[in-house]
């Protein structure tokens, strides 16, 4: 579930115009973080951005440990995660930064994002709503939707990590 | 007798099969909704908003129903697209056509377009829209392998499909308890609500004779989607798949 919520949050704001396609339209990254044994492919065409567990052909790999992923995710600069030897890059490197300016420009909370993994997905999932009522206080239509598809989700999908692993391909 | 292929348990002609599964949805149609909302004790509105919630629809995109029927999806995408959007719903019947209309005209949607056709020949250019969606659609198709082949022609490069529809129960204890549900309690209500015992009978059996999970996955990809996955849904009763055109 983490690919799906981390589509929905940089889908979000990428139609709120909060950050930019613009650099990486027309190519897949895939990211791999072999401590949590996650390996993601973004696939970025059409204005919109694809978070797969597939595995891609791809421009560029990115291949960091478990800090180096939740600090490119808050934004830290690419460079100095290569200068202290906490990223693999092979391929591209210009769209491997552009993919860092987008998780710079998005701040993405990830210990919210991952806290589903340890099974606090109500918290993640009012997280989500609260932040994005801080974010828009002006759109109300906006929040209520929000809830209405995060309070789906939270139904018709049960509340196991192992669930939702299973039910996932 | 020509190609055979199935119509529930039947094994029929593949050319009869669209006489056979329009004459259900006539049936049917004008207590659809009710129905749905009865039989999935109102899960099927949960299916579709979460079908909706992982499409990356927005403003201005253009959006696909097909099969589309009493208009639940559309109604849904055309918030997402705004009115700058757009959004069309088609089916091959004209009576859930109808029925999709007067839906979508109850709530104001004046702009919605509707098209009567065959999901295995949609009349669309290719490379037109962003999303094509189908919801319980696919399992009534002759040819799937033709139905999927055009929604991939009428995508965008980048443009997602969805295809929402009943699958392969992954848990025994609910799988017992699905059948007995399916060939013993759906079809009385289905006799009960819409005096109509024998339509959902096909519609339980129609259930099991469609590819599971990962036999659909594979049709997606051999229908030249560059990748496809998929989420099983209340344990698997029903699965969403979501194939990228990248």
């Amino acid at each position: 579930m983490l690919h799906l919520a981390l589509e929905k949050t940089l889908n979000l704001l990428i139609a709120n115009g909060t950050v930019s396609l613009d650099k990486l339209e027309g190519h897949n990254i895939a990211l791999h973080v072999p401590e949590l044994s996650l390996s993601l492919c973004f696939v970025c065409s059409n204005a919109r951005i694809y978070v797969l567990k597939a595995q891609l052909h791809s421009d560029v790999d990115i291949t960091l440990n478990k800090t180096a992923f939740l600090s490119l995710l808050r934004g830290a600069e690419l460079r100095d995660l290569i200068t202290n030897e906490e990223v693999l890059i092979h391929g591209n490197v210009k769209v491997a930064q552009a993919l860092s300016d987008l998780f710079a420009e998005a701040s993405i909370d990830i210990e919210e994002l991952i806290s589903h993994h340890t099974g606090d997905i109500v918290a993640r999932q009012l997280g989500k709503v609260i932040r994005f009522a801080k974010k828009y206080p002006n759109n109300l239509i906006g929040i209520v939707e929000t809830m209405k598809d995060d309070f789906s989700t939270l139904l018709i999908t049960p509340s196991h990590s192992r669930f939702f692993n299973k039910g996932e391909k | 007798m020509g190609k055979a292929t199935h119509f529930g348990y039947q094994q029929v002609d593949a050319a009869d099969k669209q006489g056979l599964v329009k004459g259900v949805f006539d049936s049917v149609a004008n207590n659809y909704d009710l129905m749905n909302d009865v039989l999935s004790f109102g899960a099927h509105r949960l299916w579709k908003r979460y079908t909706v919630g992982l499409s990356n629809v927005g403003k201005g995109d253009k959006v696909l129903d097909v099969a589309g029927g009493t208009g639940d999806l559309a109604i849904k995408f055309r918030e997402k697209v705004g009115e700058t959007g757009q959004v069309i719903l088609s089916d091959i019947n004209g009576a859930m056509l109808e029925e999709g209309r007067k839906n979508l005209i109850d709530r104001g949607l004046v702009d919605v377009g509707f098209v009567q056709a065959n999901a295995e020949f949609l009349p669309f250019k290719d490379n037109t829209f962003d999303c094509v969606s189908i919801a319980f659609g696919l399992r009534n198709v002759t040819n799937k392998e033709g139905a999927l082949k055009q929604m991939h022609r009428v995508l965008k490069k980048g443009g997602c499909l969805l295809v929402l529809e009943f699958s392969k129960v992954d848990n025994v204890m609910l799988g017992k308890f699905y059948d007995f549900y399916s060939f013993n309690v759906i079809p009385k209500l289905g006799g009960l609500i819409a005096n109509d015992e024998e339509s959902y009978q096909y519609l339980a059996e129609s259930i099991r004779k469609h590819p599971d999970q990962e036999t659909l996955k594979q049709m997606a990809l051999d229908a030249g989607f560059t990748f496809c996955e998929y989420h099983n849904l209340s344990g698997g009763i029903v699965a969403l798949h979501k194939a990228v055109k990248a």
